[in-house]
């Protein structure tokens, strides 16, 4: 027997029942019920319903009100009397069934099965199924995700960088062996050393002990712990494993494994924002806009350097010369409701050391810089 | 020379106007494009990295002065999500670190390592073992490793070099209402 509850706590009522609960959705919840249990079930506060079937005991909970026993073989004459609108909606079915004047689970409960078939499919005799009580289905129960985890309270704790790194390895391989069991793989790993939480996130799903190991060993490198882990914990979120088509004449790339260990490194040399792929925007803003033609090649001095110009001559900190040639200006200004506005004339100049740069005027500050040279 | 460079070569098209053997960039060895500001290095390495992202390879870029212009860059073909660029800060010791990470990753078609403006003591201080290295590690591997520069750097290790000449501005129009061209 099923029994269902609809409700707004039906879920904790249910659970109090079997631990085996399908959540229909937020307000019903279906589940295996005993003999023994039904008494119980009469005493609930919420409408509930007793049948053979699930979707019986979904269709009585939902539409009638309090305790609704239905039993074996008498779930049409129960449920006959419910409107058609109490099974799920199918707009082109319900039409037709209005057309042919049913109004009730009854009406379409006595309508002949083989031409019922033939005429409206598979999913009218699924609902004239419905309306008789006779489907059944075996419960969908929900499952609470897994967590892979691994922690540990430390009685002495590990100063030394080899012992800590030997504890997240034995992790590492407790819950890859996890994740392989249930054919899953780790798309990011969580590190909490003290109560310091640490994210890396794997670009690509793995279960490789050892490509993980070096990802937490040179995050390890670049911020070493504080002071002494005397707490550890190690989370992997699963994800489904990766699957890849090679072709013959396709372009050699680098590995994805050996790439990220690769990053990891440089971004301990060079700083975690300093090693990525250039992305342009939607945008008017200079050098962050998508270009509309060919430009030419240019390359910026970051910062700008800041210039005294007067009509002949032009002076930075790391050049000066003679203007030969000065085309400009070209006035441009954005994204004045926001902090970071600029407002600019731009000027291209050809100076007497032959090289070509980019001039601009910062109207707010009303300062000169040189922004770069075409090159 | 087929024999000399098995890997093959890469072609670069916007350089036409180049001598013959700028064209063409060895792979599994040094190239070096060096010249002035202005001169055209710039140019010649975007046409490599779009010859090189174009036709599905990765390519990184070593940028040691933060100078690289991702918008003139997309403009001329180079496809920006299949490039890695580095941003040393105008450090170079790590920048030639970072060449040297990339390179041994493999699998790049090209790795650009771009020392231009760089100051002559800090590039002084790039030992000459440095570029043995570099040209051992590329062996018998289909990555280019171009090194742009004020001047030529890895010197014997190289295996093309192209000098830049200087070039002179192209502006049309009537003055004051001049407008730039080209850059020669």
């Amino acid at each position: 027997m099923y029994a269902c509850i609809h409700g707004p706590d039906a879920s904790r009522l249910a659970d109090s029942f079997s631990p085996f609960v399908e959540m229909v959705d937020e307000k019903t919840a279906v589940f295996s019920i005993t003999r023994r249990q039904i008494k119980q079930a009469e005493c609930l506060p919420h409408p509930v319903a007793v049948a053979a079937t699930a979707e019986a005991a979904i269709l009585a909970a939902r539409n009638l009100p309090g305790y609704t026993f239905i039993p074996p073989g008498q779930e049409a004459r129960v449920l006959g009397a419910l409107s058609i609108d109490a099974l799920p909606p199918d707009p082109e079915l319900f039409e037709t069934f209005h057309l042919w004047g049913i109004r009730s689970l009854e009406d379409l409960a006595r309508l002949p099965q083989d031409d019922l078939a033939a005429r409206l499919g598979d999913r009218g005799l699924w609902l004239q199924r419905l309306a008789r009580g006779a489907f059944e289905r075996p419960l969908r129960p929900r499952i609470p995700p897994t967590i892979y985890e691994e922690s540990a309270d430390l009685d002495h704790p590990i100063k030394l960088r080899e012992p800590l790194l030997f504890l997240i390895a034995r992790f590492l391989h407790d819950l890859t062996a996890r994740l392989k069991s249930q054919s899953l793989a780790a798309t990011a790993l969580y590190l909490t050393l003290n109560g310091n939480q640490r994210t890396h996130s794997v670009p690509f799903p793995t279960r490789d002990v050892k490509l993980l190991l070096k990802l937490v060993e040179h995050s390890l490198d670049r911020q070493p712990p504080e002071a002494p882990i005397a707490k550890i914990r190690l989370e992997l979120i699963p994800t489904e494993p990766r699957r890849v088509q090679h072709g013959l004449f396709t372009p050699a790339a680098p590995e994805p494994e050996k790439l990220e260990l690769t990053l990891g490194k440089i971004r301990g040399l060079v700083g975690e924002k300093n090693v990525g792929y250039p992305e342009l925007f939607d945008t008017h803003r200079p050098g962050l806009a998508r270009p509309a033609g060919p430009l030419l090649p240019f390359r910026y001095f970051r910062p700008p350097l800041e210039a005294r110009v007067t009509a002949e001559r032009l002076w930075t900190r790391m050049f000066q010369g003679k203007i030969l040639q000065i085309a400009g200006p070209w006035r441009s200004s954005g994204d004045w409701w926001h902090p970071d506005t600029w407002n600019r004339d731009e000027y291209d100049l050809a100076l007497s050391d032959g090289a070509l740069y980019r001039l601009y005027l910062d109207r707010a500050p009303k300062k000169w810089f040189v922004e770069g040279v075409y090159d | 020379m087929a024999a000399a460079f098995p890997l093959g070569w890469r072609h670069v098209e916007p350089l036409d106007t180049l001598p013959a053997a700028g064209r063409d960039f060895p792979r599994g060895r040094i190239s070096e494009i060096t010249g002035t500001r202005s001169s055209g290095r710039t140019s010649v390495l975007h046409a490599l990295l779009a010859a090189s992202t174009g036709q599905g390879e990765y390519a990184a870029l070593v940028d040691t002065k933060d100078a690289f212009d991702a918008c003139s860059a997309a403009s001329v073909g180079v496809e920006l999500s299949r490039l890695v660029w580095v941003r040393c800060g105008g450090n170079a010791e790590h920048a030639l670190r970072a060449a040297d990470l990339l390179i041994q990753a493999g699998g790049f078609g090209v790795v650009a390592l771009d020392l231009a403006e760089v100051a002559p003591a800090a590039l002084n201080r790039i030992p000459p073992t440095a570029w043995f290295r570099f040209r051992r590690a590329l062996e018998s591997t289909p990555t280019i490793l171009t090194v742009v520069a004020d001047h030529p750097l890895a010197k014997s290790c190289s295996c093309l070099t192209i000098k830049m000449p200087p070039r002179r501005a192209v502006f049309t129009g009537q003055t004051p209402f001049l407008l730039l061209r080209d850059a020669g």
